[in-house]
Parts: C-alpha cells; sequence; structure tokens
C-alpha cells in the first residue's frame, strides 16, 4: 500500500464527507448536544457539588457512546456502497491505484472527517467548562476524546464493512441501524437475557462485553472517570478483580483496536474480490 | 497493445464471457458490438481489474491482474455513465491529476480543451449529460494515456451531445492512440473504428457454447 495515494483517496473522502448533508448534520448536533450538555452538567455541579469537569466527563461518555456508532455506522456504511452504485467507484478504480489504497484511503479519510467533529464538539465543551467551572479532573475529559475517537475507529470499521457485504447504498444504510440497535442496546438486553436464561458466569458476561466494542468503551470510559464498583457493572467488576484497573483499562483499550482491526479486515477481504458495476 | 487470452468471466452465476480471445495493434480503432448482456462491457471491466476473470489480460505487456497499477496507468477510461461525486471539475480533474502524476497546472488546459473552463468550480453532478461526458473525456485524456477504453460514450447523450463527443473522439483516433469501443451506435462505429469485433452468445445456455469471436470487417485477427 503506497502512502501517497492512500492519502489521496484520503483527502478527497474528507472533502466528500464535510459536503454530505448527513455528515455536516450529525456533527452540528454533535457540538449542540456536547456543549448542551456541558452546561447542564455545569448548572447541576452548582447544586450538587461536583467539580465541573467529572459531571460533564459523565455526560458527555453518554453522548459519545450514543452518537458516535449512530454516526459512524452511517457513514462508513454509505462510503463504499454509495460510491459502488453510483458509478464513481468505477471510475475511482480505473486510475492507478490499487483496491487496498482505496479502502484505506475511504475509512482513514471518513475517520479523519468524524475525529475533527469530536475534537471540535468536545474541545468546544472542555474550553466552555474550563472557563466557567475549570476543577475536578481535566484528565479523564482528554481520555474520553481518546476513546470517543477509538470507538469511531472501532464503529467506522464495522459501517465500512457492512458496507463492503451489502453493497448498496439502501442495504447497508439499513444495516447500519441494525447493527447500531445491536450494539447500544441489543448487546446489553440480549447479556442479561442469556445471563438469566443460561445462568452465566460473571466470566462468560466478561467475555460477552469483550466482543461489543460500545460496551467495551463505556466500561473503559467510566474506569477513567471512577472504580467504584457500583458505577463499574458486573464486567468492570470482574474485570478489575481479574486485572486490576490498569490491567483491565489495558484489556480494554486493546480489544477495541482489535475490534477495529477485525472488522476492517474482513471489509477488505470482501471488498478485494468485490465486483464493481 | 491489448492482448486477452481466454477471458472468462462468470457474473451472478451466469456466464458472461466464456474463453474469449482478442488483440488490438498498437494504434488500431475497434468497436466491441453485441446484442445486450453479450459482455462488451465486462471486457472493459477485466482490462481495467474491476471484475475477477479467469485468463491473462494485458494491456503494453502488462497484464491487468498482477500488474494493475502499471497497466491501468496506460489508460483511460470512459465510462457509460460518469459520475464525480459531489467534486467540481476542476477538483475531479485535480485529483486525477495527482493520482497520474501529472502536473496539476494543464488542470485549465483539459478543461479548455473540452469546452469547460467557464464550469471549473461548478459540482460536476450539476452538469448535462453531455458536459459531464466531456469532464470525463478529459479525465481520461489527461495523462495522456496510450490507450482508451470507451464504454458507449454516447449513450446518455442527445444528437447535439453525440455530435460534439464525435468531432473531439475522431481527434483522438487520428492523434495514434489505441481506442477500444463498446457501443451500439453505427454511426459511431463507422466514424471512429477500423474493426469491429462482435460477441455472441452472452445469454448462451450450457447446450450451445459462447461462438467466438467474429471479425465482420477485414482486420488482424487473434492470434
Amino acid at each position: 500500500m503506497r502512502i501517497r495515494e492512500t492519502a489521496l483517496v484520503a483527502a478527497r473522502e474528507v472533502r466528500q464527507a464535510v459536503r454530505s448533508r448527513w455528515f455536516v448534520l450529525s456533527a452540528a448536533s454533535f457540538l449542540v448536544l456536547s456543549l448542551g450538555l456541558s452546561l447542564l452538567g455545569l448548572a447541576g455541579a452548582q447544586r450538587s457539588g461536583l467539580a465541573g469537569f467529572d459531571r460533564t466527563t459523565a455526560g458527555l461518555l453518554n453522548l459519545a457512546l450514543l452518537f458516535v456508532p449512530l454516526v459512524t455506522l452511517s457513514l462508513g456504511g454509505l462510503g463504499l456502497a454509495g460510491e459502488l452504485e453510483d458509478g464513481s467507484l468505477a471510475v475511482l478504480l480505473a486510475q492507478p491505484v490499487t483496491r487496498t489504497e482505496v479502502y484505506m484511503g475511504k475509512y482513514l479519510g471518513l475517520l479523519g472527517a468524524v475525529a475533527s467533529s469530536i475534537f471540535t464538539g468536545f474541545g468546544l465543551a472542555g474550553l466552555a467548562v474550563g472557563a466557567l467551572a475549570g476543577g475536578g479532573n481535566a484528565i479523564a475529559f482528554v481520555q474520553l476524546v481518546g476513546l470517543a475517537v477509538l470507538l469511531a475507529a472501532a464503529t467506522l470499521a464495522v459501517g465500512t464493512l457492512l458496507s463492503a457485504a451489502l453493497g448498496s447504498r439502501a442495504k447497508a444504510v439499513g444495516g447500519a441501524f441494525v447493527a447500531w440497535l445491536a450494539l447500544v442496546y441489543g448487546s446489553d438486553l440480549g447479556t442479561i437475557g442469556l445471563a438469566t436464561a443460561r445462568a452465566l458466569t460473571p466470566g462468560q458476561v466478561f467475555a460477552l462485553a469483550l466482543l461489543n466494542p460500545v460496551e467495551q468503551a463505556r466500561v473503559l470510559g467510566t474506569l477513567a472517570l471512577t472504580s467504584r464498583p457500583e458505577v463499574l457493572g458486573v464486567v468492570g467488576i470482574f474485570g478489575q478483580d481479574l486485572l486490576g484497573t490498569n490491567g483491565l483499562s489495558l484489556l480494554l483499550a486493546a480489544a477495541l483496536i482489535i475490534s477495529a482491526a477485525g472488522a476492517l479486515g474482513c471489509g477488505w477481504a470482501l471488498f478485494r474480490k468485490a465486483v464493481v458495476p | 497493445m491489448i492482448n486477452a487470452r481466454n477471458i472468462t468471466l462468470d457474473l451472478g452465476g451466469r456466464r458472461v464471457l466464456d474463453g474469449l480471445s482478442f488483440f488490438v495493434e498498437r494504434g488500431e480503432s475497434v468497436a466491441l458490438v453485441g446484442p445486450n448482456g453479450s459482455g462488451k462491457t465486462s471486457v472493459l471491466r477485466c482490462l481495467l481489474g474491476l471484475v475477477p476473470y479467469r485468463g491473462e489480460a494485458r494491456i503494453d505487456g502488462y497484464d491487468c491482474a498482477r500488474e494493475p497499477i502499471a497497466a491501468r496507468a496506460r489508460v483511460g477510461y470512459l465510462p457509460q455513465r460518469p459520475c464525480f461525486g459531489d467534486a467540481t471539475a476542476e477538483e475531479a480533474l485535480r485529483f486525477v491529476a495527482h493520482l497520474r502524476r501529472v502536473e496539476p497546472g494543464r488542470v485549465p488546459e483539459a478543461l479548455r480543451e473540452v469546452g469547460l473552463e467557464c464550469h471549473a468550480r461548478d459540482r460536476a453532478r450539476t452538469f448535462s449529460g453531455g458536459m459531464q461526458q466531456r469532464l470525463s473525456l478529459a479525465a481520461a485524456l489527461l495523462a495522456d494515456p496510450k490507450v482508451l477504453l470507451l464504454d458507449e460514450p454516447t449513450a446518455s447523450l442527445d444528437r447535439d451531445g453525440q455530435a460534439d463527443f464525435l468531432r473531439i473522439a475522431s481527434a483522438l483516433r487520428r492523434g495514434g492512440r489505441t481506442l477500444l469501443l463498446s457501443s451500439h451506435r453505427a454511426e459511431e462505429i463507422a466514424q471512429l473504428t477500423d474493426r469491429v469485433l462482435e460477441l455472441d452468445g452472452g445469454s448462451a445456455g450450457p447446450a450451445r457454447p459462447m461462438a467466438p469471436l467474429i471479425l465482420l470487417r477485414p482486420g488482424r485477427a487473434a492470434p
């Protein structure tokens, strides 16, 4: 894979994303929600006595866990499938560029666009909190920004895999929505159901959680804020007992990276053999 | 310049090309003709590496499957439905220029050559079919490729657009490029090509094997 050609495709993807109404709407909503949650958090902090950054980070973690997968799954889903459908992928692949360069360029370009949106949203929220309240754990807030980008990398890879597998815009968007429901809500409910019906051990529940990047990010983000067991949940408590706080954090960060690499690799395996109409 | 040997392509469980072989000499202009579904466009897609095929296809000596970058660097491609996403005409050509390592300063000249210099900053998707086809031609010619693959280039154009395109393409033919054109239009074929290769039997069932390439006009046969 040549870096120059991959960077050219990535830059083209960033330009296209910035012009896409869906991306602009998502980025604007993310910015408004980040600022809104931060300011609401600050208002509550004055009454409860919690420090500014801690409360804001907790609020923004939930926003990131809901919003980042929604945006990245749909953007990733539309990425290859949209260009396959409108014929621009055939024009691109007729140039002296390999499929790997196109695939990675598109992924990295979209990740760059999403990361910029996260930096802008969380960055402005951080500035607002710093200016109005300060105090609390600013490092956890910075870790949250990194975690949101890591989560975006994993779920964007899942979206890209769906795009390569389903091949049409409508199917990819539908698949992205189902995947979002499954990762954000279905996984929790499924685990609870399984744990109840099959009497799963905490170790088995922990292993199931390691399959879901949203759950990995939830526990990792919570660990950055607090190590109180009543907040961490069964997965966090079991992992912390097994590995300690640092060990669990490392394992979850590695699991997020492996999720991203695994989904990206599966998508590439499909795309390299795909028929381009 | 283009050498295809025993190309077999299966798509969606259907055999589209069955052991197809042909040869196009340097500077020659050849039309691929045949009924819908006979595999004209598929031949071009094989040469561009857009579909996985069996057999061997070479452009200027480079294997289209094993050396795709070198092979495609020698090819300009004009699709039936050009699409440049959300890019402006200038951005679309600059992108191609960067990928093909052409001096970006050549872009305004390329737009002028196809009469689009006044639309450089307009989004390509707002263009008429004729304008999109001219932009696509500018992109295909930007790196001065040795081979042009044209896929029913006037299929979506009105009469004026077709005349415009034929005028530009005739000049290209006189310039000594190798042209492989998929087309249904007799006027286009007569004006642009030296030889016709007819693909027959794209929809052939198992009992009727696909017929080999038939030369309708005098020319060089596949070796």
